[in-house]
């Protein structure tokens, strides 16, 4: 019989210690290159950007339908001139209105009705069936978040004067470098290059100086505070 | 040597950084309208009126250009040591009260004319950029005119349309009157009663005629009114009917709508009538004709896909492509005088009628009203383009609607007894 504790298994783990202390240590070494050594993320400088936009949930509107705007119409401004007359006086329950010259149709003013009704209606809403209960617009991809509402930050200050000639806004492009700092807050810029159009190089300085940005991720924010983030301005 | 060494040393991370950074495109700006405030008026005591209304309708005017607000003149006390030049100015009140353009004018009356001159300042650059002296104008309303044409000429470089007007037809019981309006809807002046149905009015572009379509011989002919000597003659009989016309850039052509064998096509001819030729040849119904600023091109509605739609030919009728693909029931094309945008009127898909623009390169459309009434139609463009003018159910009976191309600005600008269509925007005073 062979002694277990002297046995051909037993010699054998302790051919194996070696063995194992190398791999340990190989394993070791690899796990302490790999927390030391972080390479920098790799960022493609040729991918533009995409504005993200969160897509409303509903129907997709028919491509033969005609354009609805996304937002309210401004009021109707009152007639600026009166129709000539004496004032209407307010009605009593007991007042009949004057018998019309000739008896409407009633056929064509049940259609009116019917027709007024249906385009007073509240218009249907369209989006994505794939959208979001709070998206805001009718289509939308995807893209670059940060970058997305950097870009929707700006755009809601880029505002013009309405007296840029026409011929003006058809060329009219500046680039401006922001220097963004860790708390989103833009703490300084310059003009890459002008537009020459002082009207609206102001506008955009006002705009930059009105934007808020959030945040920039944290991988990010040493490169736009030292380097900075350029904005292309067009129309 | 070193120095260059270290030159560059200092160059190469400058350069690595810039092609690092990142880069984000911001386009389609809002425009809003540039801030103007316009003080109080100086006048001789016996023109305190005549200043009054004339600034009250300068006001008017730059609001209605869509590209000016006016300051509201509760947010701020003028002061009375202010005179009309740049040092009596005190330009940081005026910034306080958010005013980059600021007006100032002076109006006097001579009998039954008036005078004037204007002062425009940048209240930014503290510094008068615009002086006018006016002599000589008929009525308040039009010194005020005349100065928001130069207010607007200054800062777009464009002519100003204040001048201008506008022709529609009234619908009164059992006739139509050609009235002209001013544009911003007042003035009117009935040039011409119809006793029949007369419809489309067009200006000749030197403004000296319009033309019209009138059912005078009991069918739909071209007839002209020449405005000095309010005389009206008959100008094309083609076919079975002529309706429509419209001319030429140059003026040297009419393009109209006429009828044989029952069906209409688009047909071109000289502006005094002769020389009729037709150029579409397809047997669905195409009509509405629309020049092209540079006469070179013109649209036009056809069914010949079904439904009405939007098309664009040459001149000579070579080279007929559809336009408008959205909609099913698009009509009354107009080209701007930019040749960038067509107007027109379309039935949406709640059988309610708007008005809309399409580029006549790319086919894009753009709306221009929606949930104002029911109907929006017969869209005619201001000579420089900035502007439309359509009719509108919105407040009852069809009236005018002064608006920007994009709608973003409307304004009903008429309250008329009667009803209004089909508008022309007349061309600038020659």
């Amino acid at each position: 019989m062979v002694d277990a504790a002297t046995g051909p298994l037993f010699l054998r783990r302790e051919r194996l210690w070696p063995v194992v202390l190398a791999s340990a240590a190989a394993h070791a070494a690899i796990l302490a290159w790999g927390a030391l050594h972080r390479p920098p993320p790799i960022v493609d400088l040729e991918q533009k950007p995409i504005v993200a936009k969160l897509v409303r949930l509903g129907e997709k509107r028919p491509e033969a339908f005609l354009p609805r705007k996304e937002e309210a119409p401004p009021p109707a401004a009152p007639a600026t001139v009166p129709i000539p007359g004496p004032a209407a006086k307010p009605p009593t329950p007991a007042a009949r209105s004057a018998p019309a010259p000739t008896r409407p149709d009633p056929l064509a003013s049940a259609m009116n009705r019917i027709r007024r009704e249906q385009a007073l209606s509240a218009p249907p809403r369209y989006g994505d069936p794939s959208g979001s209960p709070e998206g805001e617009a009718s289509d939308a991809e995807e893209g670059d978040r940060y970058l997305a509402l950097a870009t929707q930050a700006l755009k809601a200050n880029y505002r013009l004067p309405s007296t840029l000639s026409e011929k003006d806004r058809m060329f009219l492009k500046a680039t401006v470098v922001l220097s963004i700092e860790p708390d989103g807050h833009i703490s300084g810029f310059r003009f890459e290059q002008r537009s020459g159009n002082a009207a609206f190089d102001d506008a955009l300085e006002r705009a930059v100086r009105q934007t808020r940005l959030p945040p920039p991720p944290p991988e990010m924010r040493e490169r736009y505070r030292s380097v900075g983030l350029g904005v292309h301005f067009h129309m | 040597m070193p120095r260059l060494l270290v030159t560059l040393l200092l160059l190469v991370p400058a350069a690595s950084l810039a092609q690092q950074r990142q880069y984000i495109d911001v386009g389609s700006p809002d425009f809003h309208p540039l801030p103007v405030a316009i003080a109080p008026f100086q006048s001789d005591p016996d023109a305190r009126l005549a200043s009054s209304e004339a600034s009250l309708t300068l006001g008017d005017d730059l609001v209605l250009s869509g590209i000016f607000e006016v300051v509201d003149p509760k947010s701020f006390l003028a002061d009375p040591g202010e005179g009309l030049t740049a040092p009596s100015i005190r330009f940081a009140r005026w910034a306080d009260v958010g005013a980059e353009g600021l007006v100032k004018a002076q109006v006097k009356k001579a009998g039954t004319l008036v005078s004037g001159e204007l002062h425009l300042f940048e209240v930014r650059a503290a510094k008068e950029v615009l002086f006018r002296v006016y002599k000589g104008a008929r009525s308040p309303r039009v010194l005020a005119h005349q100065m928001a044409d130069d207010v607007v000429q200054y800062y777009t470089r464009e002519p100003g349309v204040f001048r201008t007007r506008i022709a529609a037809i009234r619908k009164v019981r059992g006739t139509r009157e050609l009235v002209l309006f001013a544009v911003d809807g007042k003035d009117p002046e009935v040039v011409d009663r119809e006793p029949g149905i007369a419809v489309l009015p067009v200006w000749r572009p030197d403004g000296s005629e319009i033309l019209f379509t009138s059912y005078r011989s009991g069918r739909p002919e071209l007839w002209a009114l020449e405005l000095a000597s309010r005389r009206v003659r008959p100008v094309l009989d083609q076919g079975e009917l002529s309706t429509g016309g419209t001319f030429s850039p140059d003026g040297k052509r009419i393009a109209f709508t006429s009828s044989e064998d029952g069906n209409s096509d688009i047909w071109v001819a000289n502006a005094d009538g002769t020389n009729a030729r037709r150029l579409t040849r397809d047997p669905a119904t195409d009509t509405s004709p629309t020049w092209s600023p540079d006469g070179r091109r013109i649209a036009f509605v056809s069914n010949r896909s079904g439904n009405p739609h939007i098309y664009v030919m040459n001149a000579d009728g070579s080279n007929q492509r559809r336009l408008t693909f959205q909609g099913n029931y698009n009509q009354t094309p107009r080209w701007s005088p930019r040749g960038d945008l067509i107007a027109f009127t379309a039935r949406d898909e709640r059988k309610v009628f708007d008005v809309f623009t399409v580029s006549p390169e790319t086919g894009k459309i753009g709306r221009v009203t929606q949930d104002q009434g029911l109907t929006n139609e017969e869209p005619s463009w201001a000579p420089n383009g900035r502007l439309l003018v359509f009719t509108s159910d919105r407040n009852g009976l069809p009236q005018l609607v002064v608006s920007t191309p994009t709608g973003d600005r409307q304004k009903v600008v008429t309250g008329d007894a009667a009803e209004l269509c089909t508008p022309a925007w007349g061309p600038l005073p020659q």
